[in-house]
């Protein structure tokens, strides 16, 4: 590639890498005024609520900060660094000043931010879509993103290959922006939820990646980033947000989990699972890890991988995969999702009592 | 020739291909596998020991570790096949293309995919039967693009999901130009199953059957040809090979 092309294309990148900083900027200022205007307990929940987004936000930028290729924007990446900071100082103190069983009652309804990886055929997606209806079924707000260029959760959510993408003007072609697409300017992660996310059985809002082979073409490439700016912007307080990714490693070693709090690694019965999880494990180190077996039939399992939470066989689950429909709709009293509903308690506590429920 | 085999994750592909070499193999052909997965096991299903398949090393990485840069011109197929290929039952020759295990300065996008592109559509397939193992979903059939004397096998198992990725993958491949294109009901419980699967690829399907052996062999991590190589979904598998080395008439197989 001829120089000047170089030096254009390296612009681009940086300009893009802007725009993210002001779209975290304005998702944060959202935020804030959100948790300034809120009143009794929903403020608590508010301001730990973005004093967790900014843990995340904080995390995410360090890399910025030492990475080579960015460093004609250190004034920028400072600037944004600095802006991060003064807003955890200002919402720490917010959390200090909450009574302490203000602050642990905040803590249950704090929204739960989960990536489901694994093998492919592991069961991600049914872990992933029953967890998300099971949070649902608590009362709590739910938004499930299905990272996948293949179709699969939506099956397993109830909803089948209906269409649950990003629409068009929800997105923006732009050069320097990975896949040349992104998340349209001035649309805020909140609002891509409630504009344009379905709303799926148990009322779990759902978004997907475009998928690879619609007559469209590009759908995928055009989706993916901007899904992954709404996942990493998302946080409304008290909304639980469940991420489905693609099998395997590739997406996991590009941190598409990085807007998670847990990863729930899904281990199937074959030993070549097993390797994926091992592989996995490194990748997601960082991440506190539920290791989930699935399709479990008899111990010992995989040495070395304990399983949190074993998800038996069940043939009930293995007839809903096939026909394409929810497990929870076609075997809800199954020992399978039973056991996810064990999962979800990991995950989220116990059930609230009925009434205590948001 | 250049075979593909592709289908959703945990649809049998690399079950499928594995055995499919071995068969390719003991009928006197050459077989070059490509296990495109960045998260390799081909090896396990040709018969190489769990602990050469957790440690194979992939070329990127090996490449990488030799110094190599990313401006740097990677050296001919052939030759990453001499100084990386491992050696498997049958006489065939298995190489990763995209293995990772932690982050390190391997950067997947321009690494995996270009190497899978590499080995499918760069390796010279005169006299010898080049077998890629893709990267679970449809991503990577983007990248390996078999053209119109290349075959790829559609794997699906019957769920619902997995025969909808498989759909998707005949028609990228038709869309490619590719006319030998096969559909397999891997873990097909009756005749029912490879008949859905036909109808919704419509393209022919041949049956694996749902087999306890290849479970077994599963969930030890052995390949299901040396725990029972007459078991039905390996004797489904030579026919599978037959299919293969049918010759072809103006461009369609012979059934």
């Amino acid at each position: 590639m001829a120089p000047g092309g170089q030096v254009a294309e390296r612009t681009a990148r940086q300009e893009a890498v802007l725009a993210s900083l002001d779209r975290q900027a304005a998702a944060l200022a959202h935020l804030e005024q959100a948790a300034g205007a809120a009143t009794g307990d929903d403020r608590a929940l508010a301001w730990l609520t973005v004093a967790a987004h900014l843990g995340r936000a904080r995390r995410d930028h360090a890399p910025l900060l030492a990475a080579r290729r960015l460093e004609a924007l250190a004034p920028e990446l400072a600037a944004h660094q600095a802006r991060l900071d003064d807003a955890q100082a200002a919402a720490q103190a917010a959390v200090d000043g909450l009574a302490p069983d203000e602050r642990a009652a905040a803590g249950r309804r704090l929204g739960r931010r989960v990536a489901v990886v694994g093998k492919g055929g592991a069961g991600k997606s049914m872990i992933a879509a029953t967890v998300a209806r099971l949070l649902a079924r608590r009362g709590r707000p739910v938004f499930l993103a299905d990272m996948d260029s293949s179709h699969g959760t939506g099956f397993s959510l109830g909803l089948g290959t209906a269409f649950a993408e990003l629409p068009p003007e929800a997105l923006e072609e732009h050069g320097g922006s990975a896949y040349g697409w992104r998340l349209a300017t001035g649309l805020l992660p909140h609002q891509a939820v409630e504009r344009h996310a379905v709303t799926g059985p148990d009322g779990v809002r759902f978004l997907t990646l475009g998928k690879i082979g619609d007559p469209a073409e590009q759908r995928a490439r055009r989706s993916v980033v901007a899904l992954r700016q709404v996942l990493g912007g998302f946080a409304e307080p008290g909304w639980d947000v469940v991420g489905d990714l693609e099998a395997g490693p590739t997406t996991p070693f590009e941190r598409y989990h990085a807007f998670a709090d847990q990863v729930v690694l899904v281990v199937g019965p074959a030993w070549r699972s097993a390797l994926t999880a091992r592989r996995l494990l490194p990748i997601v180190e960082g991440t506190p890890t539920v290791l989930v077996a699935n399709r479990f039939r008899h111990e010992p399992d995989h040495p070395g991988l304990e399983p949190a939470v074993r998800v038996p066989f069940d043939p009930a689950v293995v007839a809903a995969e096939r026909a394409g429909r929810a497990p929870l709709d076609e075997a809800p009293g199954s020992p399978a999702m039973a056991a996810c509903a064990e999962l979800v308690e990991l995950l989220a506590g116990p059930a609230p009592a009925k009434e205590g429920s948001p | 020739m250049r075979i593909a085999v592709t289908g959703k994750g945990g649809a049998g592909k690399s079950t499928v291909a594995g055995a499919l070499a071995r068969h390719l193999a003991a009928r006197g052909r050459t077989v070059v596998a490509v296990d495109a997965d960045p998260n390799p096991n081909l090896g396990l299903c040709l018969g190489l020991p769990k602990e050469t398949v957790a440690s194979m090393e992939p070329i990127l990485n090996a490449l990488l570790a030799s110094g190599h840069t990313h401006d740097d011109p990677t050296p001919e197929p052939d030759e990453l096949l001499a100084r990386y290929g491992v050696a498997a039952p049958g006489g065939i020759t298995v190489v990763a293309t995209g293995k990772i295990e932690r982050p390190s300065n391997a950067c997947l996008c321009c690494g995996s995919h270009n190497t899978t592109r590499q080995f499918f559509g760069g390796l010279p397939a005169e006299g010898r039967i080049v077998l890629a193992d893709l990267e679970a979903g449809l991503n990577d059939l983007l990248w390996a693009r078999p053209g119109p004397g290349d075959v790829v096998l559609a794997v699906a198992e019957p769920s619902a999901k997995a025969v909808e990725v498989a759909r998707r993958a005949v028609s990228i491949a038709q869309g490619m130009g590719v006319q030998r294109i096969l559909g397999v009901a891997n873990r097909a419980g009756s005749v029912d199953d490879v008949e859905a699967l036909a109808r919704a690829l419509g393209v022919e399907v041949l049956p694996v059957a749902e087999d306890p052996a290849v479970e077994a062999a599963d969930e030890l991590g052995v390949a299901p040809m040396d725990r029972d190589a007459a078991s039905p979904a390996m004797a489904d598998i030579a026919r599978l090979a037959d299919w293969v080395l049918a010759p072809v008439a103006s461009g369609a197989p012979a059934s």
